[in-house]
C-alpha cells in the first residue's frame, strides 16, 4: 500500500499536477526543487547535473524519487550510464544518525555485473553524491541488493560499510 | 511440582482462553499485554505498531517504509526487505514484513534485533503459549585464557575466550582494563608477570586489568577469529602523550622479511569482469598475465609464489585473502583490468584499501582510550569494528608503500598514462593481514589498451614492470627492518640473500 502510494505520487509528479489524495500529510507537501543529479564527465570525475523536480518535502520521500531520477540516466544523450541501465531503486531510509540506506535492484545487478573498478567505484558514488549533495540530513550511504546486504556491485567495491562522500572523484 | 502442575495448566489455559486468534502475549518484565498478530504461509508476523506500542514506543509510515522509535533508537523497515536497519546495522527476519489493511506486520525476530542493539534485552517467541517474551539478556559465561610472552621485543598479551563476546578496553596510566560485555569464568584472580612490560594481571568481576611496569607502555589491540583472541601488542611509545596506540606498525613474524607472495588473477568463472569492445574477457586477462607473473617471481626473487586461482575457475573475493592469510603470505597483489564508461579513458592504477574516514577512526579510537568505562552495547559494537580496522591498518602504511612502487614501475616500463596511487574499499583487500595493492593495468574498455593487453610483448613489459616492483618493495622493506643491510653508495643489484621459504 505505501509502494502503491508512493507509484501514484511518482505519477502525479510526472504529469506536474499536485498530488491527487487529500490524505497527504503536511510533511509530504510536493514543491518543486532544483537537484543535483551525479554523472561522470570526460574527465572520468561526477559532475551535477541540474533538474527541476517536483519532490515531497519529506526527505524520507524525496530521496526515492531523486534516486529513481538519477537512475533514468542524463538528459544529455553523450553523457554515458555509470549503473546498468536495468537498475531499479527499491527502497530507500534516511536514519536519524544521518545514515541512508539505498536498495537497489535490477537483472544486471542480480545476475552478476560484469564491470570493471573505475565504473563500478563511480557507479558507487555517483549514488553516495547525489544523495549527500542533495540533502544535508545524509552524511552516509549505506547499499542494499533486492533488500539484502551484498558484497558488491560487481565484484570490486566493498558494499559492507556506509560511504561518506569522497571528494576526489568529484569535479571542482 | 505435582501439586503445583493443575495451578500451571489453569494459568496456561487462562492465558490460552484470553488470547483471541490473531493475539498473542507480550510479556516484559512491566507485566502482559495482548498484541495483534496474523499469519502468511504459516508464518507468525506481529503488529509492529502494537508490540512497539506496548514497549513505549511507537510505528509510523515513512517514505517506502515504516520507522520504529523507542527511547530515540529508530530502525526503518519496509515490505520490500527482509533486513530492517538501525543506525549502521541490519536486522535480518527471516521473512520480509507483510502490510495488512495499512498496518506492518513483522517477525519477532525484528524485535529482537531492535531491543538487543539498543537496549541489551533478549526476546524470544513461544508458539504453542503464543508469548513474545522480551527480558534483559541473559548471557552465558564465557571462559577466558591468559598468555603473555615477549616476542623481539613485544610483550604480547593473548586473552582465549570459549566464545565471542563484545568488550571494551579502557586505558590508565599505568594499566589497560578488558571490560567483557558478557559474564566470564576467570581462570585465576590474580597473577604477576616477570615481562618486560607487563606486571600483573587481575580479575574482578567481568574486567581484566593488565598493570603495566611503565606510563610510557602502549598496546596495539585487535581481535582474531576461531577461535575467539583478543590480542594486545605491548610496546613503549617513543612520543609523547597524544601517540594513538595501535596506529604503529608492527607485525611480528617468524621470519622477518618477503618470503611468500600471492597473486590473485581478478575474477574467474562466471564472474568474468569487465569485458573490451572486441570481446577480450578481464578474467581471462588477467589470468594469462598472472600466470607468467608468478614464473617470472619465482624465478627472479626465489620467493614462494600462490596464485588464487590457477584456471578459468570462481574465486569468491573472501576466500582470496583468506588464501593469502592461510599461507601467511607477506605480499598480496591482486590483478585487475580497468572499465570505464567514458570513452576513451586510458592508463593504469593502483589501489590500496581505504578504511572509511580513517581519520574518524584514529578519533574514535583516542576516545575509546581515554573514555572512563562505558560498555554500553552500541560503544562496544562500535569497538569491535575498530580494533579489527586498526589490525589493518598496521599494514597500510606498508600498502602504500608497495602499491607506490608498483605504480612507479608500471609507468616506467609501459609508458601508459599514470592515473596514480589510489585509496577504496576493495572488497578483495578487505581482511589481507600483509601488505596489500590492487594494480588496474589498463582499461580494457578501451580498445587500443584492449589490444596491447593481448599483445606478448606489451604483456612482457607489464610483468617485467611488477617483478621489478615486488623486487623493489622486498629490497625497501628488508633494508628497513634490518634483515638485509643498506645498499652501498654505488647501488648494486643485490639479491637476497636469505633462500625463500
Amino acid at each position: 500500500m505505501v509502494l502503491a502510494f508512493v507509484i501514484l505520487s511518482t505519477a502525479a509528479c510526472k504529469e506536474n499536477k499536485p498530488p491527487l489524495s487529500p490524505n497527504l500529510a503536511k510533511e509530504n507537501k510536493v514543491a518543486m526543487r532544483t537537484v543535483s543529479l551525479y554523472y561522470e564527465s570526460q574527465d572520468l570525475l561526477l559532475a551535477p547535473e541540474r533538474r527541476d523536480l517536483p519532490l515531497p518535502e519529506n526527505p524520507a520521500g524525496a530521496l526515492d524519487l531523486v534516486l529513481r531520477e538519477l537512475v533514468k540516466g542524463s538528459a544529455n544523450a553523450a553523457v554515458p550510464r555509470l549503473l546498468p541501465a536495468d537498475t531499479v531503486i527499491r527502497g530507500v531510509y534516511l536514519l536519524p544518525e544521518g545514515t541512508v540506506f539505498v536498495d537497489l535492484g535490477g537483472p544486471t545487478l542480480t545476475q552478476g555485473w560484469a564491470t570493471g573498478s573505475h565504473q563500478e567505484l563511480m557507479a558507487v558514488y555517483s549514488v553516495v553524491q547525489t544523495v549527500t549533495a542533495n540533502f544535508p540530513e545524509a552524511r552516509k550511504v549505506r547499499m542494499l541488493v533486492n533488500g539484502e546486504p551484498a558484497e558488491t556491485l560487481g565484484g570490486h567495491v566493498s558494499l559492507a560499510r556506509s560511504f561518506a562522500p569522497q571528494p576526489s572523484v568529484v569535479a571542482r | 511440582m505435582k501439586r503445583f502442575l493443575p495451578l500451571l495448566i489453569l494459568a496456561a489455559a487462562t492465558i490460552l482462553s484470553a488470547q483471541a486468534p490473531n493475539q498473542a502475549t507480550l510479556r516484559t518484565p512491566s507485566g502482559d499485554r495482548f498484541v495483534t498478530i496474523t499469519h502468511v504461509e504459516g508464518q507468525t508476523f506481529f503488529a509492529a505498531d502494537d508490540v512497539m506500542a506496548a514497549l513505549g514506543g511507537s510505528v509510523t509510515p515513512d517514505g517506502t517504509g515504516f520507522k520504529a522509535t523507542l527511547n530515540n533508537n529508530l530502525a526503518a523497515f519496509g515490505p520490500d526487505s527482509r533486513f530492517g536497519v538501525i543506525r549502521d546495522e541490519l536486522i535480518e527476519m527471516p521473512s520480509t514484513p507483510v502490510v495488512v489493511a495499512g498496518r506492518p506486520y513483522v517477525p519477532w525476530q525484528f524485535f529482537q534485533g531492535f531491543l538487543g542493539k539498543t537496549a541489551d534485552m533478549d526476546v524470544t517467541w513461544d508458539p504453542v503459549g503464543r508469548v513474545l517474551l522480551a527480558r534483559p539478556a541473559q548471557h552465558t559465561v564465557v571462559g577466558v585464557q591468559l598468555s603473555v610472552a615477549n616476542i623481539q621485543g613485544i610483550s604480547k598479551v593473548v586473552v582465549g575466550l570459549t566464545a565471542p563476546t563484545e568488550y571494551a578496553i579502557v586505558k590508565d596510566q599505568m594499566a589497560y582494563t578488558i571490560h567483557f560485555k558478557t559474564p566470564i569464568r576467570a581462570p585465576f584472580p590474580e597473577q604477576s608477570y616477570d615481562d618486560v612490560y607487563v606486571s600483573k594481571a587481575t580479575f574482578a568481576g567481568n574486567d581484566l586489568r593488565l598493570d603495566l611496569k611503565a606510563p610510557d607502555v602502549a598496546a596495539d589491540a585487535y581481535k582474531l577469529d576461531n577461535p575467539f583472541r583478543i590480542v594486545l601488542d605491548f610496546h613503549k611509545v617513543a612520543a609523547g602523550p597524544n601517540t594513538i596506540p595501535g596506529l604503529t606498525p608492527s607485525r611480528p613474524v617468524d621470519t622477518p622479511g618477503i618470503h611468500t607472495i600471492v597473486i590473485d588473477p581478478g575474477h574467474g568463472g562466471k564472474e568474468v569482469g569487465a569485458i573490451g569492445p572486441r570481446g577480450l574477457m578481464e578474467k581471462d586477462a588477467t589470468l594469462t598475465l598472472c600466470r607468467r607473473l608468478a614464473d617470472n617471481l619465482e624465478n627472479k626473487l626465489k620467493t614462494r609464489v600462490i596464485l588464487t586461482r590457477t584456471d578459468d575457475s570462481l574465486v569468491p573475493l573472501d576466500q582470496r585473502t583468506a588464501i593469502a592469510n592461510q599461507y601467511k603470505a607477506d605480499l598480496f597483489l591482486s590483478v585487475h583490468m580497468n572499465a570505464a564508461v567514458v570513452k576513451g579513458a586510458h592508463g593504469s592504477e593502483t589501489y590500496f584499501l581505504s578504511l572509511e574516514a580513517s581519520d574518524e577512526l584514529a578519533k574514535k579510537a583516542a576516545e575509546v582510550e581515554n573514555a572512563a568505562a562505558k560498555t554500553a552495547s552500541a560503544e562496544t559494537a562500535d569497538l569491535k569494528l575498530i580494533l579489527w580496522d586498526l589490525a589493518q591498518q598496521e599494514y597500510l602504511n606498508e600498502s602504500s608503500r608497495f602499491a607506490q612502487a608498483v605504480q612507479e614501475e608500471m609507468n616506467r616500463a609501459t609508458h601508459v598514462q599514470n592515473r596514480g596511487v589510489k585509496q577504496a574499499p576493495f572488497k578483495v583487500l578487505v581482511g589481507a593481514t600483509m601488505p596489500a595493492a590492487l594494480v588496474e593495468v589498463g582499461f580494457i574498455t578501451n580498445p587500443d589498451e584492449e589490444s596491447k593487453l593481448q599483445n606478448a610483448d606489451f604483456q612482457k613489459l607489464v610483468i617485467d614492470a611488477l617483478t621489478t616492483a615486488v623486487e623493489r618493495y622486498k629490497t625497501d622493506y628488508e633494508t628497513r627492518i634490518g634483515v638485509i643491510r643498506p645498499p652501498a653508495p654505488a647501488p648494486t643489484a643485490s639479491t637476497d640473500k636469505k633462500a625463500g621459504t
